[in-house]
């Protein structure tokens, strides 16, 4: 999956369960948490769906709190080096 | 800033206290801010100060805090007490029709607002008569909302007052500490009133309980709204521990948050240890700085208790219950990983025994007390026992009952709960009613069923939990209409804006007709199955 492909999907996913419409998610900088777009009840789901993407499990222990940022650090953690 | 040593004791006295006792030990970290005792006394005393110069006398007892996670919106709550009324907690991630609503029927003519709640202020104030003082300590410049609501009485930072070098005017025990709104299942949120009188023995049960001391660290997993909050502050202010607040980066990685902040004190809803059991942060050892691990507000499966034992094996893990109108917590159940597994029932922890000076009763649809060891509904009374709902006698009558052969006035629960039969220890086996618990906030499914029934303009709307959690709960809601003239995506996106986001329904469902059970009424169970069946 190439760069572009994983932030459109990420993307989706957000939008889809904050039930916002695309303009609120109009920059990969977007503060997530900060504009409540993404949640603490979000998070299983949220993992999940990461891993599904990356097709392995995450390392819980190796990431940070911020990577919950907004979408460029989402990628940058979970992504970066595996996309093609 | 003081009580006179003759004072009565109420929810502000711990802090208080431990103002006078370690004014240097912090007392809050949020934000990436620590904040001494002295310090945070001195933002709320100037708070209150503030409050007692510009709020006419008069009108209810009750102070709004509108805000979220923010040093401004603890000195609030604080402030509130400080000046000897009772907070009314208002959180701005929540609809503003319906904020507007709950600050409306609270009578508050004072508001605190910090940052957060800021931005929301305008939209939750339009077509508010009555005259406010909203006061915005974190603001320099209030003349953007002046000129925008001039009816109300705007006041930033420069007009702040110093916090008052004299003694607090005395607060009535029977006075109201704090005012929570909570699901009702006619569509309108229902205000519990709890006096100082009935957090006080809470506090004081478990500070003696817990051992609290200066070292302590507590967590703050929940937001004001919801009472269980009340023991992150107030039990840890009574004896000079330290409230660590999550960021919300942090909130998506509770272990880091555990770990970072060094807690020694865990209490959360057993959805936040199922979140962590799920996402593997509950590994052997992984937690040594615990030293009690505390869940309520939702039912506790075994396996979750056991995992977060094994994670936090210096701390003694302990189950608690209660609704808030009997006071954030009322009964609990110690953890023994030897025997407990044993005593779970359908996999669910017990919710064991009353606090010390608080009665329970086991009661049949008549009120009569069922055998020990029998099923029935839950009634509680003591010290504990909140004052009921404001301005809403029919609810609070209807709720808060004398039973047949008693004196006192008992809280029917509406749980319904298998009592201790002197082998095994009480435990929950769910509710008489509709209400379901999401992430251990209440919600009446009736209330979410009158805003889908209001916006879809239809005569009968169902709302079920969906999907099922292995807390026996649900994670989420789905609604079914029959009918109506609006796309069910329509009607979802205008039932989200009115309800929190915890109570907005994940999706409407069409239907064609509502399938009926033996009783003519709809079977909420095979709407279920439909759902299961799509899966």
């Amino acid at each position: 999956m190439s760069e572009t492909e994983i932030r459109e999907r990420l993307r989706g996913w957000i939008l889809e369960r904050s039930g916002a419409t695309g303009e609120r998610l109009a920059s990969d900088d977007l503060p997530i948490l900060e504009e409540g777009l993404l949640s603490s009840l979000d998070i299983v789901e949220f993992i999940l769906f990461i891993e599904s993407l990356r097709g392995e499990e995450v390392d819980i222990e190796a990431i940070e709190p911020e990577v919950f940022t907004n979408v460029n650090t989402l990628y940058k953690a979970f992504f970066a080096g595996v996309a093609h | 800033m003081h009580e006179p040593a003759s004072a009565p004791r109420t929810l502000r006295s711990g802090f208080l206290r431990s103002l006078a006792a370690f004014p240097e030990r912090v007392a809050l970290e949020v934000d990436g801010e620590a904040l001494s005792y002295a310090e945070l006394g001195a933002r709320a005393g100037g708070v209150a100060e503030t409050l007692r110069r510009h709020v006419p006398a008069g009108g209810p007892r009750l102070t709004a805090v509108f805000g979220q996670r923010s040093s401004g919106v603890y000195a609030g709550v604080l402030a509130a007490l400080l000046r000897g009324d009772g907070y009314v907690p208002l959180n701005p991630a929540f609809p503003a029709e319906r904020t507007r609503a709950m600050l409306e029927r609270s009578g508050c003519r004072a508001v605190i607002v910090d940052e957060h709640g800021a931005k929301r202020l305008l939209e939750v104030l339009e077509g508010v008569e009555r005259k406010l003082v909203l006061l915005l300590p974190h603001e320099a410049d209030v003349s953007a909302f002046e000129a925008a609501l001039p009816r109300h009485a705007w006041l930033g930072r420069d007009a702040l007052e110093r916090p008052g070098a004299d003694a607090l005017e005395p607060v009535d025990p029977n006075g109201i500490a704090y005012l929570l709104f909570t699901s009702g299942s006619t569509g309108i949120p229902k205000g519990v009133m709890v006096a100082h009188r009935n957090v006080v023995p809470f506090i004081d049960a478990m500070v003696a309980r817990y051992a609290i001391s200066e070292r302590d660290r507590f967590s703050q997993t929940f937001d004001l709204t919801f009472d269980l909050s009340v023991f992150d502050l107030f039990v840890a202010w009574e004896r000079g521990a330290r409230v660590c607040v999550p960021t919300q980066a942090q909130k998506m990685l509770p272990q880091k948050y555990v770990t970072q902040s060094e807690l020694t004190v865990w209490f959360s809803v057993p959805s936040t240890g199922a979140l962590m059991n799920r996402l593997r942060m509950l590994k052997p050892g992984q937690y040594p700085s615990l030293r009690w691990s505390l869940f309520c507000g939702e039912a506790l499966p075994g396996e979750i208790a056991a995992a977060w034992a094994a994670a936090a094996p210096g701390s003694t893990l302990e189950n608690l219950y209660g609704p808030t109108e009997l006071t954030i917590a009322c009964t609990l159940y110690r953890w023994d990983p030897e025997r407990s597994p044993a005593e779970c029932e359908q996999g669910v922890v017990p919710i064991g025994e009353p606090y010390p000076d608080m009665r329970v009763l086991v009661a049949d649809e008549a009120l009569r007390e069922v055998p020990p060891g029998e099923v029935g509904e839950l009634l509680m009374t003591g010290p504990q026992l909140s004052l009921g709902y404001l301005d809403d006698p029919e609810k609070t009558a209807a709720a808060f009952v004398t039973p047949p052969g008693r004196s006192e006035v008992y809280y029917r629960t509406g749980d319904r709960v298998r009592s201790n039969d002197g082998r095994r220890p009480m435990v929950y086996l769910g509710r008489m009613d509709s209400q379901i618990k999401i992430q251990g906030y209440r919600v009446e499914l009736g209330e979410i069923e009158a805003a889908i029934r209001e916006e879809a303009g239809v005569d009968v709307a169902v709302a079920v939990g969906w999907p099922r959690n292995e807390l026996g709960g649900a994670d989420g809601v789905i609604g079914f209409v029959a009918g109506g003239a609006l796309a069910p995506e329509r009607v979802r996106e205008r039932v989200a804006a009115r309800l929190p986001a915890y109570m907005a329904p994940r999706e409407i469902r069409a239907v064609s007709e509502f399938p009926l059970n033996a009783n003519g009424k709809v079977d909420r169970k095979a709407l279920l199955a439909l759902l299961a069946g799509a899966k």
